[in-house]
């Protein structure tokens, strides 16, 4: 038990900021949600932990959790994401440059919300930087057709922060 | 940003997130309380059984046939409707989150649809089975009660039949809109 709580909380430290940042596209970049979120990810990874075979990597295994379970929440997100006021995060008084960052990236935040949950998820482990093969193993589409669907999306996606 | 090179650029610059620092104490204490929680739940579920059970004997139900008939559809009613419940939440727990996303969309909306068999065709039954049993052991209660207990008694019953629907309805309306986000989500 002692080994397996070792186990996970290396698990936990050195996959938390990916867990977070994709629950954060499916939260439109809300902190708090993104955070229930991310433990909602890692207790379904401390309950699977048995069953993890080394047939894939760990981040695609862990990867496969979070955008499955970022799924079973959409309704309840869906619902305060659409609540979520963009001028409600920047209400203290900050430099002008943080401002705009902090703009930019929720104007990001939407136009990945704005995509369906498929092409979100997909995007999302894009922007991570995760080879499209194992995009492909996390979707469960063939690698060819996660390749054009990439390429459709990054210009759906290119669009939407032009606000065209 | 005109390219997605730029966004790439943009979305690689984000600070990094640290876990919180007593984050994963947090996640452990919450684990356990998620164990204990399920524990309580069948101690409730236990003690509930245990209870009716009891009262039956007390009462010596046992020699009344309406009696039996009566409590038997209520408690049996009530008792099926729980554990299709704990079961419909064990087996939504146990859906398998480490396989690929299109798979475990397939199977969650089959659970969905299963659900909503429960919903649709089971729940009215059960409900029409509690509230046969209720009507049943009414006039043993109007014998043995009270005239303002058995109004009370009635009046209740209607009431708690009436918020029991709204809210069977309510958490219908959630699981079809469930299904219809699955659905759109391709």
């Amino acid at each position: 038990m002692k080994e397996k709580e070792e186990i996970f909380e290396n698990i936990y430290h050195s996959n938390y900021d990916k867990v977070m940042r994709i629950c954060l596209g499916y939260t439109a970049g809300n902190n708090d949600e993104a955070g229930d979120l991310t433990q909602e990810v890692f207790i379904k990874v401390w309950s699977s932990l048995n069953e993890f075979r080394n047939e894939s990597k760990m981040a695609t295994w862990i990867y496969r959790i979070t955008v499955n379970t970022c799924l079973t929440r959409l309704r309840k997100l869906k619902k305060k994401v659409k609540n979520y006021d963009v001028e409600s995060v920047i209400d203290v008084p900050q430099e002008n440059e943080t401002i705009d960052k902090e703009i930019m990236y929720e104007g990001l935040y939407n136009c990945i919300n704005k995509l369906s949950e498929t092409n979100r998820a997909i995007i999302l482990l894009e922007l991570e930087g995760l080879p499209q093969k194992e995009i492909a193993e996390v979707i469960g589409i063939k690698h060819e057709a996660i390749r054009t669907r990439i390429h459709r999306i990054k210009n759906e996606l290119i669009k939407c922060v032009n606000n065209e | 940003m005109n390219s997605f090179e730029e966004i790439q650029s943009k979305w690689n610059d984000q600070d990094k997130i640290k876990a919180p620092k007593d984050g994963f104490k947090s996640l452990m204490k919450r684990i356990e309380e998620i164990k204990n929680k399920q524990k309580i739940t069948n101690g409730v579920l236990l003690a509930t059984v245990l209870v009716l059970g009891g009262f039956f004997f007390y009462i010596s139900g046992y020699n009344n046939h309406q009696v039996i008939l009566g409590l038997l559809l209520m408690i049996g009613s009530l008792i099926i409707r729980v554990v299709i419940e704990l079961l419909s939440i064990k087996k939504l727990q146990r859906i398998n989150r480490s396989m690929d996303n299109t798979l475990f969309k397939q199977e969650l909306t089959k659970y969905y649809n299963k659900r909503r068999i429960i919903h649709i065709v089971i729940t009215p039954l059960i409900v029409l089975f509690y509230a046969i049993g209720f009507v049943i052991l009414l006039p043993l209660f109007k014998v043995n009660l009270s005239a303002s207990f058995y109004t009370y008694i009635l009046a209740s019953s209607v009431l708690t039949l009436l918020i029991l629907g709204l809210f069977i309805a309510k958490q219908i309306k959630k699981e079809l809109e469930d299904l219809r986000i699955l659905k759109d989500s391709q």
